[in-house]
């Protein structure tokens, strides 16, 4: 009886809200340790058919087998990136079914020249696939050859310089140089990596700045004099040297990087998700397919670098304070 | 020579072999191409699975086949329902649709088709001997020079004004304000974009160009039973082969006409960056300025048909130079062809003919035998095709609606771009209805923007002065060029009336 009377009211509630709560528990824990239960949406920024798209292929082909389900681009490449950050990924829900792959180079750094409608740290990058020095290419033809044929012309006149738009850390590199040898150049923003080659080739301006994969890409058509970084990749890009070997200066990589990013919120809210995310992310660079499906895409092998989301925020703070440096020399403000 | 004689023969049976190719990808190259908003470049990139499993011989044949189907499957829709699929198409509706209004859709057909396939089958012969001459347009063609060329097309506007001057005036100020929405290219600084994110790279072509001349053009024919007259229906009641043969006269008694309008599509579509829609509307202009009867232009005359559609035939061979000579695609779709070939192990550029011979010989051959399949397939089609327009408004209408805003939203996919095809519908149906020209509006908003990058390109170059307009040699024939172009017609046309008077007294 004392038993009996012991189950009161309270008792009753007590019981009642332990077993909802394992009840509305039980699904979210299954559902965690069953996820992905659908396919991941993932926005991608720039145009179908480029680079991105490639890589994205190459890389989740190989991803997809770790996390057990299909991968989904979209691409918005509206606004230099901005439409879908803003208007896709910004209106995706945070719950780790909705990545964005973006490039870290120029998409940050139009950033730090426009703030964007969303506060930048809504999302973290947290795995990069691939990282690209920018470098400086003349076309063929051109009557400049080395790096000394540059440095004399500019006595006489203001060279033209191509490059992909104005914030692009190819144009820092370039804008970088030329305080180091006191030259003044003339950027011209050439709409994309196409027409900044075409440029070069085709004698539009003088020469011509881009990411060094767009820069192989276009064959002999062009020669590599100067990359901004590293040239890992040597004869590839003509064997051309390094900026900080070549004028001792000290600048950091001018990279184009791409990532894929998440909602901060996504990773808050379902860290076992996350968790697993990131880690079959790692485990995809370990897989021996990725460096088969990668050069299959045409990719630089040295280019496939794996960073965890503690290096892409380094790489993403020092794109701001380049872009804040820089601002009034790419924006024309 | 013998050599490449030899590489050519072999190449040509070859492709000819690849027949069951061909075909049906010709008619995939028509629908996607009679669609608005899809092309030969977006199919491709549907498709690009199944391209890059292919071997590299079909996947080539497959993407020039389709790439030659859908420059000619766009002037289709824009013939018989004032629908221009891409914005290559933009100016064959000018007397297209008239044409077809008249009730005369199937020789209307029948010269775009034969106009299309000669003139894309002569530039693919052109370019194949006289590529590397051609690679090198592209080297002195520059922004400056740009800026005159644009300036052709631009001046159709005042053609068009001509019919009533402040009219076409205010409709084409009207598309360059238009067209000036967007970021500008060089700071991106947003300008007119009302703080809509889906305007910072301007105005989407598509929706304009369908809700300009397609929307506005549903709204305007369900006032009415039929596009065509009862006449004329009647007419088509019984069809015969008859009308289709006339139209291919048509077009071939005009030889010269698709000889020199498909020539200037050659060159302008080797230039990197320039395209089908500069082409086509530049064709018209010179068309009508040297036509002995322009005041026949705009009401379905032959030659005014003639001329957008052999250049952006011309077009299509002419991206390909700078792309396998230069490696440098001209435009979208070879920028594709360049991603597939790659996967391939294909490397364009200057080492191509020596290296893989049969590659750049074989892309021209496949342009050219495609074109030969286009004309004896898609010719009799014609007859078929034209019976579109006997269909009632009250069906059409909401048909023409439907596909174009499901246009509107293919190339960007956004929503917001099926709610501006609607704007720019309503936009030319006030436009119509209070005899402005959408025609005028159209060419600004194409037009205006390509002129206003090249133009801030070039003041950029030389640190903003102005006369860097006049600083190139061929800029400055280009200029003289431009103002023959717009004067002579007015002298010779005084001269005919002078003769005239003098006959008739």
């Amino acid at each position: 009886m004392t038993r009996t009377s012991d189950f009161n009211r309270r008792g009753f509630l007590k019981t009642g809200m332990a077993a909802s709560s394992m009840a509305l528990g039980l699904p979210a824990i299954a559902r965690a340790q069953s996820y992905p239960e659908g396919n991941i949406n993932v926005v991608i920024p720039t145009a179908e058919g480029g680079g991105a798209d490639r890589n994205f292929r190459a890389f989740t082909s190989v991803w997809k087998d770790k996390l057990g389900t299909e991968f989904e681009p979209s691409f918005f490449p509206g606004a230099s990136g901005r439409v879908g950050y803003e208007l896709y990924m910004g209106k995706s829900e945070p719950d780790c079914y909705n990545l964005i792959f973006g490039n870290m180079g120029p998409e940050v750094l139009n950033w730090a020249m426009q703030p964007p409608g969303f506060d930048i740290d809504d999302y973290f990058y947290f795995g990069q696939v691939d990282k690209d020095p920018c470098c400086l290419f003349v076309g063929a033809e051109s009557p400049l050859q080395t790096m000394d044929d540059i440095i004399a012309a500019s006595e006489s006149r203001k060279l033209t310089v191509g490059t992909s738009r104005m914030a692009h850390p190819a144009s820092i590199g370039l804008l970088a140089l030329g305080e180091e040898l006191g030259i003044e150049f003339n950027l011209i923003p050439l709409q994309g990596g196409k027409g900044t080659v075409a440029g070069a080739v085709t004698g539009e301006v003088d020469f011509s700045v881009l990411t060094s994969g767009s820069v192989i890409a276009a064959g002999d058509s062009v020669k590599t004099l100067l990359v901004f970084g590293n040239n890992i990749v040597g004869e590839a890009l003509d064997n051309a040297p390094g900026i900080n070997d070549a004028y001792g200066m000290n600048l950091p990589e001018m990279l184009s990087a791409r990532a894929f990013g998440i909602h901060r919120k996504a990773a808050e809210d379902f860290p076992d998700r996350y968790e697993m995310l990131s880690r079959t992310f790692r485990e995809t660079f370990d897989d021996p397919r990725l460096m088969e499906a990668y050069l299959a895409n045409k990719g630089q092998p040295e280019y496939l670098v794996y960073a965890d989301a503690e290096e892409c925020a380094a790489f993403m703070k020092s794109m701001l304070e380049l872009g804040a440096r820089y601002k009034t020399l790419l924006s024309g403000a | 020579m013998g050599d490449t004689t030899t590489i050519l023969i072999e190449v040509f049976f070859e492709t000819m072999s690849y027949w069951w190719v061909i075909l049906p990808t010709i008619f995939l190259g028509l629908v996607v191409g009679g669609i608005p908003g899809f092309s030969a470049a977006n199919t491709i990139i549907i498709l690009m699975p199944l391209t890059l499993s292919m071997s590299l011989e079909v996947g080539l044949i497959f993407m020039v086949a389709l790439y030659c189907a859908s420059r000619m499957g766009a002037g289709i829709p824009a013939i018989l329902v004032n629908i221009p699929g891409t914005a290559g198409a933009a100016a064959t509706p000018l007397d297209g649709y008239p044409m077809a209004q008249a009730g005369r859709g199937q020789q209307a057909l029948a010269i775009s088709f034969v106009a299309s396939c000669l003139g894309g089958l002569l530039t693919t012969i052109v370019a194949l001997m006289t590529m590397p001459v051609l690679a090198r347009v592209g080297f002195y063609m520059h922004s400056v020079e740009m800026i005159v060329v644009m300036l052709f097309g631009i001046s159709l506007i005042a053609s068009i004004a001509a019919q009533d001057m402040l009219k076409g005036l205010i409709a084409g100020f009207l598309g360059l304000m238009i067209g000036s929405i967007g970021t500008d290219v060089v700071y991106a600084t947003p300008r007119g974009t009302f703080g809509f994110l889906e305007l910072y790279d301007g105005i989407p072509l598509i929706p304009a160009l369908v809700g300009l001349f397609a929307v506005s053009e549903a709204f305007v024919i369900i006032e009415k039973k039929l596009i065509i007259t009862e006449k004329a229906k009647a007419a088509m009641a019984t069809p015969n082969w008859h009308a289709t043969f006339e139209g291919a006269g048509l077009a071939l008694s005009r030889w010269w006409h698709i000889v020199w309008t498909s020539l200037i599509g050659l060159i302008i579509g080797v230039i990197p960056g320039a395209g089908a829609s500069i082409a086509s509307f530049v064709a018209y202009q010179q068309s009508r300025s040297f036509s002995k009867t322009p005041e026949l232009y705009g009401t379905g005359h032959a030659e005014g048909l003639i001329a957008p559609e052999s250049a952006n035939n011309g077009v299509t061979s002419g991206t390909l130079v700078p792309l396998l000579v230069l490696g440098i695609p001209g435009g979208a779709t070879a920028a594709i062809m360049l991603v597939v070939m790659q996967y391939h192990g294909v490397s364009f550029g200057p080492s191509l003919f020596e290296d893989s011979p049969k590659v750049g010989y074989g892309m021209f051959m496949a342009m050219a035998v495609s074109y030969l399949f286009m004309l004896l397939t898609i010719l009799p089609l014609s007859r078929y095709m034209s019976r579109v327009t006997t269909i009632p408004t009250i069906y059409l209408a909401p048909m023409i609606i439907s596909f174009t805003l499901v246009g509107a939203f293919v190339p960007r996919e956004y929503m917001f771009d099926m709610y501006l095809a609607l704007a720019f519908g309503v936009l030319g149906y006030i436009a119509r209805r209070t005899g402005y020209h959408v025609a005028a509006i159209l060419i600004g908003v194409i037009l205006g923007p390509l002129l206003e990058k090249y133009f801030l390109w070039s003041l950029k170059k030389s640190d903003g002065d102005i006369m860097v307009l006049f600083s190139s040699n061929i800029g400055n024939v280009l200029w003289v060029c431009l103002v023959l172009s717009l004067v002579l017609p007015i002298v010779f046309g005084r001269i005919r009336r002078n003769k005239a008077r003098m006959v008739t007294q």
